[in-house]
Parts: C-alpha cells; sequence; structure tokens
C-alpha cells in the first residue's frame, strides 16, 4: 500500500494489487501489520490485540472489509521479469490492437529554430535539424506495408479505420508529398476511410494548403504556445524574428470557415506565463488545446541549464495559482465551449490518473511494466524509410523498414531488454498507476533501469495523489465526469 | 460527520428507491425510500443530519464507513475506463448463436415455427418457417476460424435438430474444439442417444431441450452431467418449483398478457446475484445482447436466434468481419441497449443487476425498448 494523508486529514492508500485507491486509517494500518505477522488471526484475536489503542467498531469493520477485499486483489500480478516475449505474441497483439497510426517524417528540415525543439542541440540522444526530405517512393512504400498489414489485422479488428500522419521537421516544407500521399491513397484505397493528421508550425499554412487539407479532412495540429510574447520567446524562425504573426493570421484564416478539426498543441517552459496563455487559449478565434507539454526533461537535455531555481520556484507557484484558478471557478471551467489550456494543464489530471489505470486485470504478458506501449501500436517513419515506435523516442531503436516491415524479432529484443532493466517494477508499489514509457528509460542504444531511474517516484506520486484527491474530496462529480460512461450510474441523486 | 460507501460498493438510485450493489460479496440491498434519501445525501458527500441508526447498520454489514471529513471514495473497476476511439480498439465481442440447420422431423407444441413466445427460445431448438438454402460445411469451417479471430470466446451451437446432419454437426464441433472457451449444444431429448452422448464428450456442453410435460421420461434420462432446458406453460408454472435444480434451465411459455401476473422470471425472490464484472458491463450494455450476434442456417447475421427479423448481413458471400465493418452502427443500437434505454428500466435502481430479453419484451410489446415482463413498478417502488 502506498498511504498519504490529504490536507483535511483524511487517509488514503493505493492498492497495488488492485490499483484502486481506497480509504485508509491508523486503524487499518495497524490490523494489517497484524495479520501480516501472524495471517490465522481470527477478528476476535485482532480486537483483543488492539483495542486498547483503536476503537472496536473500527477494528471490526477494518477487519472485515480487509478480509473481504483480499477477494480480488491478484496475488503475485507482475511479481517477476518474464523471461522471454516472443516475436509471434507481439504480431498477434498487433495485429489485433496495435497500428493505430502511420506517421511519415516528410522532412527534417524546418524554417523555425524553436529553442526548445527536441532537434536541437539541447538533447543529447536526438538527431538535429537536417535538409533530407522523404522521397515518395519511401512514403508509398510506407503506406503499402501499413495499408497491407491493416489489411491483415481486419479480420481481428474490423472496426480499426487508418490513420496517416504527416511530421516533421516542417511538413509543409514538403507539401507536394503530402498532396502525393493522399491522392494516391484516395485513388488506390478508396474503401479505407483514412484519417489524414499534420502536426505544423503553422508558418506555411498559406491559404491553397490550408483549403487542400481542409478538402481532405485533415485533423490539423498547430504548434501555438501562446500570445504573441509567450509564442515568439521560444518559436522563432532562423534569424531569431517571432512566429506568431504569420502563424496567427493562417490559423485565424482556417478558424473563419468554422473549419472544427485544428487544435493548438502549446508547449510550456519555467519562464512561461501560464495565466496569459490560458487568457489566450480561451478566445474564440484560437484553436482549441489539445495538450498541453512541458519542455521535455527527460531525453537528456541542458535545456533548463539556462534557468536557475528561482525561476523553477516561480513556475511551480505559478501552478500551484492556476490549480487554485481553475477550481474556484469550476463551474465557468465545467460549461466552457472549448477545451482551454487550464483544462489539459490541470483539469484532465484527476480524471487521468483515477480512471486512465489498469485495475484488477493483470497486465500484457508482453508488457508487464510501466505504461509503455507495444512497439507498432504507432509506426514512424523516418525520412530514410526506418521504422520507429514513435515521434517521441531517439532513433536508435529502429522496429523495420520500408523494405522488410515491421521487424518482430527486433520489437521483442527490444521488449525483452526493456523489461529486463525494470529491475524495480516487481515490488513497485504504484506499478498498476505507472504513466513512464520507453522514453523516460532510453538512453542511446540501450536503457536505464528503472531503480535508476524512478529514485523519486513514490514521493511524485505521492504528491500528486493529494493534489488529486484534494480535488476530488471538493469537487467529486467534476472528477466523475471524467468517466463518461458510468454517468447513468448516478442518475437520481440530483433530486 | 460524513457516510460513503466502500469502493466495492455502488449506489444505484431508482425513480422511487435506491439499492446497493457490493460488487465483491455479489449481494443486493434493496432500500426503502427513506433509507434511499439518506444514503443518496451521503454519497452526494453531505454531512450525516439523520438516519444513524441505518448506516450503523451499513458499516456493522461492512458497506460503508463514517468519515470525519469530507472524503472521495474510487470505486471498483476492471480495466481502464477507455476513452479511446471505437475505431481504434477490438470489438469486444463474446457470443455467437450457430444456428446449423432448419430441419427437423418433430413437431413440437411449442417450435419458435408456430411463434410461440419463450422465456429462453434463444437457447432451444427451433424449426423456422424459412426455407432458405443452409450454409454449407465448409462454410461453418470458415466462420469457426472467423469467430475465433474476433476473439469470440463462446459459441452456442443449435438447430432446427442437429442429429438429422450428425456428421456436419460433429465436423464443426471438431474444428471448434479448442478454440473457445466454452462450446454448448442444444439437442432435443427425443433425439438423444448414447453415441450422440459419447460423440458429445469434452467437446461440448450438453444443454437438452425437453418440457415439464415429459417429466417422467425426464426423470428416466436427468444427469447431473448435463443441462435441461424444460419448457413449462403457464398452468404448470407453480408445479415446475418441484424441479428446481442448478442445472434446469426453465423456458416459460408466455402466451398472453395476462399470463404475467403469475411469471415467475422477474420478482424479487429470484433476483440473481451480480458479479463485478456483469454490473460494469450492464452500465454500459444490454445484459444479453451486450458483445452477441446470431448467425443463422441461411448464413443471415442478427441480433439474436429470435430476432431474425433484425439482419446485419449475410456470411454466405462475405466475411463476418465484413459485417462487423459495414453494420456495426446497426449492431451497436442492439449492444449498447442497456436497461437505461428500456423504458420501464430507465427508473429501476436494479438495471445494472438485471436481465432482459428484447426479443421475447418486443414480440409481447410491440416495441424494441419497451418492458413487460417486470413484476416491479420502480415509479412506486413496489413490487406486484
Amino acid at each position: 500500500m502506498l498511504e498519504f494523508k490529504t490536507s483535511k486529514g483524511n487517509m488514503y492508500a493505493l492498492d497495488y494489487e488492485t490499483g484502486i485507491f481506497i480509504p485508509f486509517s491508523k486503524t487499518m494500518k495497524a490490523i494489517l501489520n497484524e495479520i501480516s505477522n501472524q495471517k490465522s488471526l481470527s477478528k476476535k484475536n485482532v480486537i483483543e490485540i488492539l483495542k486498547k489503542d483503536y476503537d472496536e467498531e473500527e477494528i471490526a469493520f477494518y477487519y472485515d472489509w480487509i478480509k473481504k477485499w483480499e477477494q480480488i486483489r491478484v496475488q503475485n500480478n507482475g511479481s517477476k521479469i518474464p523471461q522471454n516475449i516472443r516475436a509471434s505474441d507481439i504480431k498477434d497483439y498487433l495485429l489485433k490492437s496495435g497500428l493505430n497510426h502511420l506517421i511519415l517524417c516528410v522532412t527534417e528540415d524546418c524554417n523555425l529554430r524553436c529553442k526548445y525543439c527536441v532537434y536541437s542541440s539541447s538533447y543529447e540522444h536526438t538527431r538535429n535539424h537536417s535538409d533530407s526530405y522523404m522521397d515518395y517512393k519511401i512514403a508509398k512504400k510506407a503506406i503499402d506495408y501499413y495499408l497491407s498489414i491493416l489489411k491483415l489485422g481486419e479480420i481481428y479488428n474490423p472496426l480499426r479505420r487508418p490513420s496517416i500522419g504527416f511530421y516533421g521537421g516542417e511538413p509543409l516544407l514538403n507539401f507536394k508529398i503530402i498532396k502525393d500521399c493522399v491522392e494516391y491513397i484516395e485513388n488506390k484505397y478508396k474503401e479505407y476511410e483514412t484519417q489524414f493528421t499534420i502536426t505544423t508550425n503553422g508558418t506555411l499554412l498559406d491559404k491553397e494548403k490550408a483549403d487542400w487539407l481542409m478538402d481532405h479532412d485533415f485533423i490539423i495540429s498547430v504548434s501555438i504556445d501562446g500570445p504573441e510574447e509567450e509564442h515568439n520567446r521560444l518559436r522563432i524562425y532562423s534569424n531569431g524574428e517571432g512566429t506568431f504573426n504569420d502563424v496567427s493570421k493562417n490559423v485565424g484564416r482556417i478558424m473563419d470557415v468554422g473549419y472544427e478539426k485544428i487544435f493548438s498543441i502549446p508547449v510550456f517552459d519555467w519562464k512561461s506565463d501560464l495565466f496569459k496563455i490560458e487568457e489566450f487559449f480561451n478566445k474564440k478565434d484560437v484553436p482549441a488545446a489539445l495538450t498541453a507539454s512541458q519542455v521535455d526533461y527527460w531525453a537528456k537535455t541542458r535545456y533548463y541549464e539556462q534557468y536557475t531555481k528561482k525561476d523553477y520556484l516561480n513556475f511551480q507557484d505559478q501552478l500551484k495559482k492556476a490549480k487554485i484558478y481553475y477550481f474556484e471557478n469550476i463551474d465557468y471551467q465545467r460549461h466552457k465551449e472549448k477545451e482551454s489550456f487550464f483544462d489539459c494543464l490541470v483539469g484532465q489530471t484527476p480524471g487521468r490518473v483515477l480512471f486512465d489505470s489498469q485495475t484488477i486485470i493483470p497486465s500484457l504478458p508482453i508488457m508487464p511494466f510501466t505504461g509503455s506501449c507495444i512497439p507498432g501500436r504507432k509506426i514512424f517513419v523516418d525520412v530514410c524509410g526506418n521504422y520507429h515506435m514513435c515521434e517521441r523516442v531517439n532513433e536508435s531503436f529502429p522496429i523495420g523498414n520500408v523494405d522488410e516491415g515491421l521487424n518482430f524479432e527486433k520489437i521483442s529484443k527490444l521488449i525483452n531488454e526493456y523489461v529486463g532493466q525494470m529491475d524495480k517494477c516487481p515490488s513497485c508499489k504504484i506499478k498498476k498507476n505507472c504513466n513512464r514509457c520507453f522514453k523516460h528509460f532510453m538512453v542511446y542504444k540501450r536503457f536505464l533501469s528503472s531503480s535508476k531511474v524512478c529514485k523519486k517516484v513514490y514521493s511524485l506520486m505521492k504528491d500528486q495523489f493529494v493534489d488529486i484527491f484534494e480535488i476530488a474530496e471538493i469537487h467529486p462529480d467534476f472528477v466523475d465526469e471524467s468517466n463518461s460512461k458510468h454517468k447513468n450510474i448516478k442518475k437520481y441523486y440530483g433530486e | 460527520m460524513y457516510f460513503r460507501l466502500n469502493p466495492e460498493c455502488y449506489f444505484v438510485r431508482g425513480e422511487k428507491c435506491g439499492a446497493i450493489f457490493d460488487l465483491i460479496t455479489m449481494k443486493i440491498y434493496a432500500l426503502t425510500p427513506q433509507e434511499t434519501k439518506i444514503l443518496t445525501s451521503c454519497e452526494k458527500n453531505n454531512q450525516v443530519l439523520e438516519g444513524l441508526n441505518f448506516l450503523n447498520e451499513l458499516k456493522k454489514l461492512c458497506l460503508g464507513n463514517f468519515y470525519k471529513h469530507k472524503t472521495y471514495i474510487q470505486k471498483l473497476r476492471i480495466g481502464a475506463i477507455n476513452e479511446e476511439s471505437e475505431v481504434i480498439v477490438p470489438l469486444g465481442f463474446y457470443r455467437a448463436f450457430l444456428e446449423i440447420n432448419n430441419s427437423c422431423n418433430r413437431d413440437c407444441w411449442f417450435c419458435g415455427f408456430y411463434g410461440i413466445k419463450r422465456s429462453l427460445g434463444c437457447m432451444g431448438c427451433n424449426k423456422w418457417n424459412e426455407n432458405d438454402e443452409s450454409l454449407t460445411l465448409e462454410r461453418w469451417k470458415e466462420l469457426i476460424v472467423e469467430l475465433k479471430d474476433l476473439d469470440c470466446q463462446s459459441i452456442w451451437i443449435n438447430g432446427g435438430d442437429l442429429t438429422l446432419e450428425w456428421d456436419k454437426t460433429m465436423d464443426i464441433l471438431d474444428y471448434a474444439d479448442g478454440k473457445f472457451i466454452n462450446i454448448i449444444i442444444t439437442i432435443h431429448q427425443q433425439s438423444l442417444s448414447e453415441e450422440i452422448v459419447k460423440d458429445l464428450e469434452k467437446k461440448a456442453n450438453l444443454v437438452i431441450q425437453t418440457e415439464f410435460e415429459n417429466i417422467p421420461e425426464f426423470n428416466r434420462i436427468y444427469s447431473e452431467d448435463f443441462n435441461y432446458l424444460v419448457v413449462v406453460k403457464p398452468e404448470n408454472w407453480k408445479d415446475s418449483n418441484e424441479i428446481a435444480s442448478g442445472n434446469i434451465i426453465k423456458d416459460f411459455v408466455i402466451e398472453e398478457k395476462k399470463d404475467l401476473e403469475n411469471l415467475p422470471t422477474r420478482v424479487k425472490q429470484n433476483f440473481l446475484p451480480v458479479t463485478l464484472d456483469e454490473f460494469l458491463n450492464n452500465v454500459e450494455y444490454h445484459p444479453c445482447l451486450g458483445h452477441s450476434l446470431s448467425i443463422g442456417y441461411n448464413g443471415n447475421v442478427s441480433p439474436c436466434p429470435i430476432m431474425r427479423h433484425y439482419k446485419f448481413g449475410n456470411v454466405k458471400d462475405k466475411g463476418l468481419y465484413t459485417i462487423f465493418k459495414e453494420s456495426m452502427v446497426d449492431m451497436g443500437r442492439f449492444w449498447k441497449l442497456n436497461l437505461d434505454e428500456i423504458k420501464k428500466c430507465t427508473s429501476c435502481e436494479f438495471r445494472y443487476a438485471c436481465t432482459d430479453c428484447r426479443a421475447l419484451e418486443e414480440s409481447l410489446t410491440g416495441g424494441l425498448t419497451d418492458k413487460m415482463l417486470c413484476n416491479y413498478n420502480p415509479q412506486e417502488g413496489t413490487w406486484l
């Protein structure tokens, strides 16, 4: 059990065998201590032992409840590091539940030099900017392979629709290949109902390109970090000039025609003014925020070396104020028309922690630890045609290429190496709630062990759990709204 | 002081009353309107102002506890609440009825051929007034593979009289062997022989179709190794209590609306315990139609063997996965017809613990979302 206490004085614990948070108390802790020493102790015995220090009724209640709860605890779930995860099992899994996105990195070139870019020299294990462009032949091979393997998987998962994304660098620098790919798919694979996506910096999104993307029903994700001052602080052209005005003009044109599949993907760091960003994303003519990402500090970066401890503390202070502001105005937040920056940064966290964890059921045998996906869930294709597990990892772990397709043996080797490094996981108290994945453990061509990476994980997670439960104690309905599938359970509560 | 139910105890309110579902012990606690009011207030995180005796009783039953401060109770659930788009996640297709043939030499009075309304007609053998060509053995074998690929876990094989095409049936069973968690086959009592029972050994769970009026003969063949589906006429409903046993399933014939008063299918006394899986499934899906479909002898795919007038497609010339692809919206209508969607059940506190036969309800009422077979009035909180 991982115990924690909210400022109101309520005790809770995360039961790591079920992944469920339970109400906790000193009495319960004392009983657990007693029965862990001597399992056969009866309720009467336990009451006798503890009645001096604890209320008898409470002892009786918690004893009964612990015994009841034990019936659903999955013993020894994920308590060992598996010896060998087979390629055939990975293939079976992916045909059924993977292959969700093909992402084509159509160029490594970019007309911007954003200060936090993961492809800048601030990051040790990722590629740098280059002037490489993907050849259409490579893109076509990747598309043919993806759609053919999806076809193979259709007998297992007939409802899965292809999703093909264009990524960079700045993908609009290679707009021709995007057009060629889409036309190719729409001619050759008409029956597939492919969903297209693009992640762009927005500076090249002129009327012609925007109209074309909208005509083909693209989901357009634009990197907008906030109002002009905020955006231009970090998102600049290679000549150092800010990009806000160009992005704003291009995006405004799309918003004006009422296109709904356009979103912002803001990034912030310790110097960001979170409140100004929030104000900006509440404007009607700005695309709704889809995420709120802090500049990555996992991928061996020197980025934060430019900031002082004071910057960090100021940022933490802002974050705290943002949470207070958000929940003080909860009614407004719940009923506003579109998702804002604070929704992603603050509002969605309790729901994610409380409802996204895999409770009760055992972890996937092929990924027993951490929240990692199975490589092949996404296929990220670099300009040379090599396959990688996603756009967020370095390129030292390829999982195939356009000529051979997904290499399940390589994926198996990769997972076995990864799982082999998860030495802390079998005994970890938050294993069912873990949201870490490959990128958190990955360095060049190898993985760090979880005992190294997760040193402070309990205290970090405890802090997060306290935050979430303090919110949930005051706003239980708001938190439960994140679980839309169970909304009918509370029917008639309001009368 | 506050009182909250434990994580494993769900409180479901009906229009008038509420019920507590303990999803570990699988016990259901029906509450009075006053108790419902008290617990509603507690579950809304209000201070305890009344009903201390009642709440203490709940504590003694290990259903909930008192807290000094407002507290948040995370409810017990299974897996993540997957918000991923349904165009990505696999189907969750668990059960298929396979109607291997539509031939029978008998003329049973309760047969689907005569449109007899039965509470479990889907499990029994039926000959339908249809003359389509049957699917070939080869196609059935292909379908077995398709079902396995789609992760279907349980198949229910019925007919017609399967013994008229026993070689075909056995070929299908042999082919299905080891591919599913559960294989069930229904055969009429009069068609059974020792050879047939032997053939089925370790390959399928046998359900023997019989009727209450055959009780003397039934006693002769009765064995605890099999399950029995016993058709019971309204005049025998009370007498049928004599044959209560775990492996006897009673299939009540419902001919007229007036019969319903005595119908023992949905009364307070025989509410079945609900598991955590079932409860959470019923919150989203229809308790019977959810995750299920039927493939007729002619290849027609329908929500269940009885609701034949709804067709999602035909597997004669296309793969089952294609039917899913083309008709999932229609199928989803039936799968997601949870009891919140059923007119009477929507206001009932037992809606996630209850069973429901949509085929029968529709044939009795004429409406897909109407309900007749229930002796509970959720508006008043009273049993008839």
